[in-house]
């Protein structure tokens, strides 16, 4: 699918795609490919200049929840990308449903700058619908079976006792590593700020000067991969970078990532740096599951009026 | 309609009433058992519900 966007059509036209398309995308699936195409009044691609990106997450939908409300509303991912034929290309995993806004300004070679915003809409998967359908049937008619139970015809009624242990309700707080060190390996630098879910966390890649020398020909493969899923949520593959890369990223899920970079120079060997990042993890309040509890006691009720329902409807028989 | 009795307090409760009652009782112990399976912070629930609550569309987990 190509999101075309003739943006000031005398000066630059920006396009924007995703693969697959963006209709078969969805939420913690795999990751998309994020194209972004830049060419002249002419149509040929820019052929020198960068893209800055910004990519923020849809807003809450309203009364109910995503798995992630924390990102609901926040700015996921910021980072400048070098046009490579007037392409750049990045991997991204999109964490929830709804309508992600990206916007995107470029910067060509001779100082014309051109932006636009572009509208993702991530449908949720269909077997989470069809799982969620199956569980309210299930409710339904554990009331319907009750409904029938409570109500009393012909004989006299009694009140059920129901007895359950609940267990008790303890809160903890998940504190993890307040500070992720800087690692250092030869000459190279991979620097993250301490990651919290909901906040963008800033990933920066930087190479000395007394490094391995011809800064200017490095191509940087920077991965995040999310360890407990082993799901790349973002990658970009051979950026040419100047001695330096810097973005700033949420990380969604409060576990632990791992951030690769693979910086490759002309006859020398890659040099690669991993970074573990303990995110830490921001659990919702209890008040926000509060809507989806509601519907599901809404549809066990139901089951309960069904139920007395037909069984009074049987008596009159 | 019937009227329930409750032969040892004495009380008599349409069953209209009664049936209320119990609706009302098992409304809330089914509400209390949601809120510990889908919304508590208690580790032992949280973990092993956690592909659970992912898996309902719209009950928040992180």
């Amino acid at each position: 699918m190509l999101l075309g966007s003739p943006l000031r059509a005398e000066e630059i036209n920006i396009y924007f795609k995703t693969s697959p398309k963006v209709e078969f995308l969805r939420p913690y699936a795999d990751p998309a490919i994020l194209s972004l195409l830049v060419t002249a009044a002419d149509g040929r691609a820019l052929e020198r200049g960068s893209v800055k990106i910004r990519l923020d997450a849809p807003k809450s939908g309203g009364f109910f929840s995503t798995d992630f409300p924390f990102v609901e509303g926040t700015r996921l991912t910021e980072l400048r990308l070098p046009l490579r034929q007037g392409r750049a290309n990045w991997k991204y995993l999109f964490p929830i449903r709804g309508e992600y806004n990206l916007f995107v300004e470029v910067e060509s070679a001779d100082g014309k700058k051109a932006g636009k915003d572009f509208q993702i809409k991530i449908n949720e998967n269909g077997y989470k619908w069809f799982l969620l359908g199956g569980f309210c049937l299930g409710l339904f008619l554990f009331g319907f079976v009750a409904g029938r139970v409570f109500t009393a015809i012909g004989r006299k009624a009694s009140l059920v006792v129901l007895i359950t242990v609940l267990a008790l309700v303890r809160n903890e707080v998940s504190v993890l590593e307040a500070q992720e060190p800087a690692k250092v390996v030869g000459t190279v630098r991979l620097e993250i700020d301490p990651a919290t879910v909901g906040k963008p966390t800033r990933v920066r890649w930087s190479m000395d000067d007394g490094g391995l020398g011809a800064k200017s020909m490095i191509a940087l493969t920077l991965t995040i991969t999310h360890l407990e899923e082993s799901k790349v949520i973002f990658a970009v593959e051979r950026v040419p970078v100047a001695g330096e890369f810097a973005m700033t990223f949420q990380f969604v899920d409060g576990s632990e990532h791992s951030v690769v970079a693979v910086a490759e120079l002309r006859g020398q060997a890659p040099v690669r740096t991993e970074h573990r990042v303990s995110v830490t993890a921001v659990e919702p309040p209890a008040t926000a599951a509060i809507p989806a509890i509601a519907l599901f006691l809404f549809v066990i009720a139901l089951g309960l009026g069904t139920g007395r329902w037909s069984k009074l409807r049987l008596a009159k028989r | 309609m019937e009227r329930t009795k409750g032969a040892r307090l004495g009380i008599a409760l349409s069953e209209r009433l009664s049936f209320l009652i119990k609706s009302g009782i098992f409304l809330s112990i089914c509400g209390a058992t949601l809120f510990i399976a889908l919304a508590s912070s208690y580790p032992a629930v949280r973990d092993t519900l956690h592909k659970v609550r992912h898996s309902l569309a719209v009950v928040p987990c992180h």
